[in-house]
């Protein structure tokens, strides 16, 4: 299942950097695939992405689809941004807990009529800016 | 008998604006401020300069231009030493580390007197600029800085969930800055010393929603010594000290959020090494008298308050707004002004935390003196409460 990809007129305010490693992640967003590494040593998730599974040190990680959607744990808005992020604010940002059982943090975006509570469902979205893909939740 | 650490002196500068836009003709240098708050706190230790063997000190922020500063500041000391000379750096756990290490210096037998001082100069530096440097030290620069987080969003996030899993209110909350303020019109040493009202605090215009401007800190310059002795130099002087009787540090191994869902705002660290200190202490919650956390937001205060075992789960909130947390309640926390009002230095905060404590525990504090104060317990952390480091104070008059 691939997530919705919304395009956004401009570049991001603060790109992420990619290494060889997270290359796959950063270029399937960019198509709407949502995935990380999973440890074929302990079965386990992680988020963000990496080469060494933190829960039991094992490097068999490999890249699996994660579940799109999960359960709004906490947000914010933030009126008082930095710099680069002065003309978005005031923006939202949130903590999701994923159905797989991982816990990520994200730009929270509107969905009309729906008020942001701790505790609604979500899902997970591409911001397709023009310079590259962040990843946002939005309530489902 | 082994070997204890006691506090014997401090001194430290008003917290406020102090440092100068690069701009200006003529500079505020940090080592004529530092110079003179080490000569005032040996002073009001008692102890002779050939006593220090070692000083701790917190690293200065990037817009001190003098690199090494410690080493510099030695030389216009001319104190040479056989203990360690060091910056340390833990972000906000900056200053606790720095009175840990000392602690330790003294304690390893390498110094019988040392030194843990710092100065962090930040405020004339545009918030949105400064924030382009610190929405780096809190979350993943990449997969969550990118979102545009910065570190108090962290907190705010703690309040929501909070409110959510607690019925706690904004106005609880506010409460906590009101009484901060008031703690603080009391404190020479403060930054905002006006007093305000919960309707002001519930007024002021959102920073990261649920909180708003009253109940986040600012922006703030300060610098703190603190003289650290065995507790045999300590007793030879004659005069109060406060004795270090607990040291718990704890990091929870997660970064701003556990991935595995947790309580985030139970602050299990804190909680963790809160008990490691009271155990080494050999006392309880309930004995202590007085406690400074360091808590940038009203909300963190309240979560602190829980963790360390003031309150259970969820009243730390109704607590703070039924006043069991200001001068003359139960226990009183941040009688300084906290971080909201007193000021947040960041890389310097625990050390002022620390000055406060030892004025609360000499029972020189003035008109906040909290009445009988035996002991006290001061907090430092990093990220959102990932790690946190506590130290349990006694009084020795």
């Amino acid at each position: 299942m691939t997530l919705e990809v919304i395009p956004v007129a401009r570049k991001r305010a603060y790109p992420p950097r990619m290494s060889a490693f997270t290359q796959p992640f950063w270029e399937g967003l960019h198509t709407g695939r949502w995935q990380s590494t999973c440890c074929q040593a302990c079965g386990k998730f992680t988020f963000p992405p990496k080469p060494v599974c933190p829960h039991c040190w094992s490097d068999r990680m490999e890249w699996k689809d994660l579940s799109p959607r999960g359960t709004l744990y906490s947000w914010t808005r933030i009126h008082a941004a930095p710099k680069v992020f002065m003309d978005e604010a005031p923006y939202a940002v949130c903590v999701v807990d994923l159905d797989v059982g991982l816990r990520i943090a994200s730009r929270l975006v509107e969905k009309p009529g729906v008020e942001f509570k701790p505790g609604i469902p979500v899902e997970l979205l591409v911001l397709q800016y023009e310079d590259g893909p962040l990843f946002a939740a939005r309530p489902a | 008998m082994s070997t204890r650490v006691a506090i014997i002196g401090t001194s430290a500068i008003p917290v406020g604006r102090h440092q100068t836009r690069s701009d200006e003709p003529l500079q505020v240098m940090e080592q004529e401020i530092m110079t003179r708050l080490v000569v005032d706190a040996v002073r009001d230790a008692g102890v002779d300069r050939q006593d220090i063997e070692s000083l701790v000190f917190t690293v200065p922020r990037p817009y001190t231009l003098q690199k090494y500063f410690h080493t510099f500041l030695v030389s216009h000391l001319r104190l040479a030493c056989t203990g360690n000379v060091m910056e340390v750096m833990g972000n906000g756990m900056t200053g606790a580390l720095a009175f840990d290490q000392a602690c330790n210096e003294i304690l390893l037998g390498r110094a019988k007197v040392a030194l843990a001082l710092g100065i962090n100069m930040e405020a004339a530096t545009p918030s949105a600029e400064h924030a382009m440097s610190s929405m780096r030290t809190t979350g993943d620069v990449d997969f969550q800085t990118s979102g545009g987080f910065i570190p108090i969003s962290w907190y705010a996030m703690d309040a929501m969930r909070y409110m959510h899993d607690h019925g706690a209110t904004r106005e609880q909350f506010a409460a906590v800055a009101v009484k901060n303020r008031h703690h603080a019109s009391l404190n020479p040493l403060a930054q905002y010393r006006k007093p305000i009202t919960l309707q002001e605090v519930l007024e002021q215009r959102p920073i990261v929603e649920p909180l708003g401007l009253y109940d986040v800190p600012g922006r703030s310059d300060g610098a703190a010594c603190l003289v650290l002795a065995s507790e045999e130099v300590a007793r030879s002087l004659g005069k109060p000290y406060v004795l270090v009787r607990g040291r718990g540090f704890s990091h929870d191994g997660s970064h701003q959020i556990n991935e595995i869902p947790n309580d985030m705002t139970e602050l299990i660290a804190a909680k963790r090494a809160s008990a490691t200190a009271y155990e080494q202490a050999g006392i309880t919650a309930e004995q202590i008298d007085i406690a400074e956390f360091y808590a940038p937001c009203t909300i963190v205060e309240i979560l602190v308050s829980e963790a360390v075992g003031f309150f259970g789960r969820g009243r730390g909130a109704p607590a703070a707004a039924e006043g069991e947390t200001k001068l003359g309640g139960r226990i009183p926390i941040s009688t300084s002004g906290g971080l909201t009002s007193r000021g947040h230095p960041a890389y310097v905060t625990s050390l002022y935390n620390l000055v406060e404590m030892t004025d609360q525990l000499c029972g020189r504090a003035g008109e906040r003196q909290v009445p009988d104060a035996r002991l006290g317990l001061a907090t430092g952390e990093l990220g959102n409460y990932n790690a946190a480091l506590v130290h349990v104070l006694e009084a020795q008059r």
